[in-house]
């Protein structure tokens, strides 16, 4: 409404409707047959008025507004003209020119043709929003605010900051130790073994509710293996050792390697294979051709085969039945067996009598056997507590010796090099007091298979 | 004959063993969550006796635990944090996919944990119990002090570790129980008597970061928790044992001694504390602040007779090892920079010495090079440029082996630049008739007070005096059984040779000579009754017997003879080595 107005305006200071565009001709529009139309319609209004040259006079507004940001006929003379006074100084021309070329050199310094594009180019500003600036409740806003001023202004404190400041400062501290982890480095420890436990509740509820302490078993505090926690090294681990405890050391590391040595050559040997048995050309063809040439031989000691079969399953049918009197005599007979067996037992039983003293002896001899062989399993089952048990898939493997030969041994403390590591001696030790069970590093396996692909920029250069 | 058939495997051994498999979802815990509760719980693998009994017929080899630790197990508090911390896990993860940050911080705040405390005292219900298997927890303790801090482990782990061992390392320094000490390619050896009981452990040398793939970082980590809380229980009890502040603290008048302007250039306020505890060289602040040296003196009881010897016998020791453990006092020692100083600082107090180093290598150093007090000065190098008269200049082995010997052992082997004696293991202890090396020999012969002959001779001819002697000394000790046996042999050829003279008979000279009184030597005689009646006992002794007593007999003279031959080559070697040192100077 307010820019109809204003064009409204504008047009009636406009004597003559002088326009920019000079192709514009009022015999033109007035050229050709007249038109009858009813002019009490409103419909015909729109259709058959001529209202160009009100529209290209507001376009022509427009476009002025838009390039120069208001009507050239408003604007001073200052704005639309310069005082031409001929070229400026050559001297300042040059100055001015390296840094030109230096700026184009920077691309960055142009702006894209994209960003040119998208610019705004219009010079009327945009029109006011003026839901913007409009505040809902502005007014009692307004009044809440004035309000507040003059309490505070007598120092009255509104609830809602009192309340704020009489709210209790939040335990911080507390709650963090009662979340304490175990390997806090600040954490604090009590004489565990001077107080004696105190069971206030009842020990029904404790046992009902599950909070009741169970008693260890005695049985758990026996160590499962007689190894001191600390083994220390032979003498001959000394940085600075006597002569014969290290050569010593070294004869039991130079035993141990030739034992390991030992296990791969007895492999070795047994995986050797005679060189003769090594397939040649001709035991290859030979076996390609396997069956394609002998064939007819197999056929017959098939045949033969056959026939042999039948005959062994016709003996097998072949068994006679037993007459009366055979079974008769075959009975009497086992009879009479039976009863000589016995009777020799009992001559034996009763021959015994005179061997009582040979009889005492073996009983000695037995028993002392057995004794022998208790005090042997004894002492094994005494060796056994030592060793480490086997605990899973895995034997427990020995570290390997520390060792230092005689040429690595340093002179001094401050250029020894230490052997070995002592996570892996302690490592070990676990595993060798059979706390922990030996075990191999969980391998990563993948579950899905990877698919190899050459990428085309990879492709294009192989 | 009715009744039901027996089924196999329902009784016996079957019932008694559980697999780990089952015992884990009998549990229902994740199988690194069970190994940890075994871990923490103390409860070990079993190998059954009859392996097929009890794997239902299958000779598989599997892990087994027995059914009454595992039912034990279901009822400990601390699964049920498990699966707390399981489930905690998950939501933390679903917040962190939802990115709902309050959330994550709200889950991160009420974090499950859990206190072993419980354990520790159902798993030692005594004190001297948890002593006992204190060796495995210093060790880890002062291991995983070393490690770098990154990866690995925790940073809170390492940090605990390290205020633990400083700990225990004070408490020994302040109880003064270090008993021996062994320098190896591995690492340290230390053992302390605390409370009779002896304790070994293993510290790693400085800077040797070797971290080994073969090792399951995780079950290490495990054992550390429990024994960093068993460490430090058993700390504050050895602490209050002594009267002493348990969260250390440094004495206050070497704490004004300490005060320097410059402690901001080694550690921040925060740790300046705990790294001048770990300097050890102040000592710590007690609860009743007492005279510095206390004495305790053994009650005296009124005692009669054996017990009246014996008793004497005690206090006798009783001073010597007070002696022992007062070995460097009095004595000044300074470290220059290339030495060990943890190790060397920690050793040197427990045996009452004053040590100090170099400013710019730790905090806590008390006095200077130029303090002209000082009776030691301990150097790794062939040669110093400036030195004071009045001090000795000396190798670290000595102060580790004047500790094994018990006795400040003489200077002289252990100068700048001079080939040291080697170092040898205080943990071996020799029996009758093995083979002991010359330099323990000499040690020993110190011990007893007796003098090395000769000092004032020549370097050179020292050494082989004493070689000499040593090779001596070594017969005397291995043939004291062989002597009594030559002994009767001796007699016996000189009857002998009577009776044949006699036998002869008339060729006998008769002679009259003045009689010499004959000089009975009361020791002598009592020698030769005990001989005799050994003899007498060996005659009659049954068959059987004495074919074991032959075969006793026979064991020794062959370890005795080996002995000797190590002795032997041990000689030739060094006179090898001797003979190539004269060509060198040659």
């Amino acid at each position: 409404m307010a820019a109809a107005r204003r064009l409204k305006r504008v047009a009636a200071s406009q004597p003559g409707f002088l326009t920019l565009k000079p192709s514009l001709n009022p015999s033109d529009l007035v050229s050709g047959r007249r038109k009858r139309v009813n002019k009490n319609k409103k419909k015909n209004w729109n259709k058959h008025s001529d209202i160009n040259d009100v529209e290209e006079f507001l376009e022509d507004v427009r476009h002025q507004e838009r390039t120069t940001g208001g009507l050239l006929s408003e604007k001073s003379d200052d704005s639309l003209f310069f005082l031409d006074i001929g070229q400026p100084k050559k001297a300042e021309q040059k100055v001015e020119e390296p840094v030109e070329t230096k700026k184009r050199k920077g691309k960055a310094s142009r702006p894209l043709r994209i960003d040119l594009i998208l610019q705004h180019d219009s010079l009327i500003p945009p029109a006011k929003d003026v839901l913007a600036y409009q505040q809902p409740n502005a007014k009692k806003l307004r009044r809440i605010a004035q309000k507040a001023e003059q309490l505070a202004a007598k120092g009255v404190v509104p609830r809602r900051q009192r309340q704020l400041l009489n709210r209790r400062p939040v335990d911080r501290t507390a709650k963090k130790s009662a979340t304490e982890a175990n390997n806090n480095p600040d954490r604090e420890y009590y004489d565990i073994w001077g107080q004696e436990s105190k069971e206030s509740a009842d020990p029904w509820y404790l046992q009902q509710t599950g909070k009741k302490h169970v008693k260890r078993p005695e049985k758990l505090n026996e160590k499962p293996s007689v190894l001191p926690a600390v083994e220390v090294i032979a003498p001959g681990g000394s940085y600075n050792p006597d002569f014969l405890s290290h050569q010593a050391l070294l004869q039991e590391a130079h035993d141990v390697e030739v034992k390991k040595q030992k296990q791969e050559d007895k492999l070795e040997r047994q995986l050797a294979f005679n060189k003769e048995d090594k397939a040649t050309e001709e035991t290859v063809l030979r076996e390609q051709v396997e069956g394609l040439v002998e064939e007819e031989n197999e056929e017959e000691e098939a045949a033969a085969n056959d026939d042999e079969e039948e005959v062994a399953v016709g003996a097998i049918a072949l068994a006679e039945k037993k007459t009366e009197r055979q079974r008769k005599r075959e009975r009497a007979e086992k009879i009479k067996e039976q009863q000589r067996l016995a009777n020799r037992k009992q001559t034996d039983q009763q021959q015994q009598l005179f061997q009582l003293r040979s009889i005492k002896a073996s009983i000695k001899q037995r028993e002392q056997k057995t004794k022998a062989n208790q005090i042997k399993r004894k002492a094994k089952q005494e060796a056994q507590k030592s060793q480490p048990r086997r605990l899973g898939k895995l034997k427990f493997q020995p570290q390997d010796l520390e060792v230092q030969l005689s040429n690595e041994l340093a002179g001094s403390l401050r250029q020894l090099k230490p052997e070995g590591s002592i996570l892996k001696d302690r490592f070990k030790s676990l595993q060798k007091r059979n706390l922990i069970e030996p075990r191999d590093r969980a391998k990563f396996k993948r579950r899905l298979k990877v698919k190899y692909v050459e990428k085309r920029a990879f492709k294009e250069i192989t | 004959m009715g009744g039901l058939q027996k089924k196999k495997f329902e009784r016996g051994a079957a019932t008694n063993y559980i697999t780990r498999n089952r015992a884990r979802k009998k549990l229902m815990l994740s199988l690194p969550d069970f190994r940890r509760l075994c871990i923490l719980k103390g409860i070990y693998p079993h190998e059954p006796k009859h392996k097929k009994k009890v794997n239902k017929g299958s000779t598989a080899p599997r892990t087994f635990y027995l059914m009454k630790d595992i039912r034990f197990l279901l009822h400990e508090p601390i699964v049920g944090k498990f699966r707390e911390y399981k489930i905690f896990v998950r939501k933390l993860k679903k917040a962190y996919g939802k990115t709902e940050w309050s959330t994550v911080e709200r889950l991160r705040e009420n974090k499950p944990t859990y206190k072993l405390d419980h354990i520790i005292k159902e798993r030692y219900p005594s004190f001297i119990d948890a002593l006992r298997d204190i060796d495995d927890a210093l060790c880890m303790c002062f291991l995983f002090s070393t490690f770098a801090r990154t990866g690995k482990c925790h940073v809170q782990t390492i940090q605990l570790c390290r205020r633990l061992s400083v700990e225990w390392m004070n408490y020994v320094i302040a109880s003064r129980s270090l008993r021996k000490v062994f320098i190896s390619i591995k690492g340290i050896y230390y053992q302390a008597e605390v409370m009779g009981q002896l304790i070994t452990w293993l510290v790693p040398y400085q800077f040797s970061h070797d971290h080994p793939t073969d090792v399951d970082y995780r079950v290490m980590a495990t054992f550390t928790e429990f024994y960093t809380t068993l460490l430090g229980f058993v700390n504050f009890r050895l602490y209050h044992s002594l009267n002493l502040l348990y969260p250390p603290k440094l004495d206050a008048k070497t704490q004004s001694e300490l005060k320097e302007e410059d402690e901001e250039d080694y550690a921040m306020d925060s740790e300046s504390y705990i790294e001048k505890l770990s300097a050890l060289s102040a000592s710590l602040a007690r609860v009743v602040s007492s005279a510095d040296e206390e004495d305790a003196e053994l009650d005296q009881f009124p005692v009669e007779g054996e017990d009246m010897e014996k008793m004497e016998a005690r206090e006798k020791e009783q001073k010597q090892q007070e002696a022992q453990r007062k070995m460097f006092q009095g004595l000044k020692f300074f470290l220059n920079r290339e030495v060990p100083r943890e190790s060397l600082a920690f050793v040197i107090r427990c045996f009452g010495g004053e040590v100090s180093w170099d400013k710019s290598i730790c905090i806590g150093s008390t006095y200077d090079v130029t303090d002209e007090t000082i009776t030691h000065h301990i150097v790794d190098r062939p040669n110093i440029d400036k030195q004071y008269i009045n001090r000795y200049y000396i190798q670290p082995q000595w102060v580790y082996d004047c500790v094994n010997a018990k006795i400040l052992l003489p200077v002289e082997d252990y100068f700048i630049g001079v080939t040291l004696p080697p170092h040898l293991s205080p943990f071996v202890e020799e029996k009758e008739g093995d083979y002991v090396p010359p330099e323990k020999l000499k040690i020993m012969a110190l011990q007893r007070g007796e003098k090395p002959a000769n000092e004032q001779e020549e370097d050179n001819d020292e050494e082989e005096e004493e070689d000499e002697d040593d090779e001596e000394e070594e017969e005397e000790d291995d043939n004291a059984d062989e002597e009594e046996d030559d002994e009767e042999e001796a007699e016996e050829k000189n009857l002998k040779e009577m009776e044949d003279k006699r036998s002869q008979g008339k060729s006998l000279q008769v002679k009259v000579t003045p009689g010499k009184v004959k000089v009975e030597n009361p020791a002598r005689l009592e020698q030769e009754e005990k001989a005799e009646e050994k003899r007498l006992a060996i005659m009659m002794m049954k068959k059987k017997e004495k074919y074991l007593y032959d075969k006793i007999m026979f064991g020794k003279k062959r370890k005795v003879r080996e002995a000797n031959k190590l002795a032997a080559k041990r000689k030739a070697h060094d006179d090898a080595e001797k003979a190539k040192k004269k060509k060198a100077r040659k």
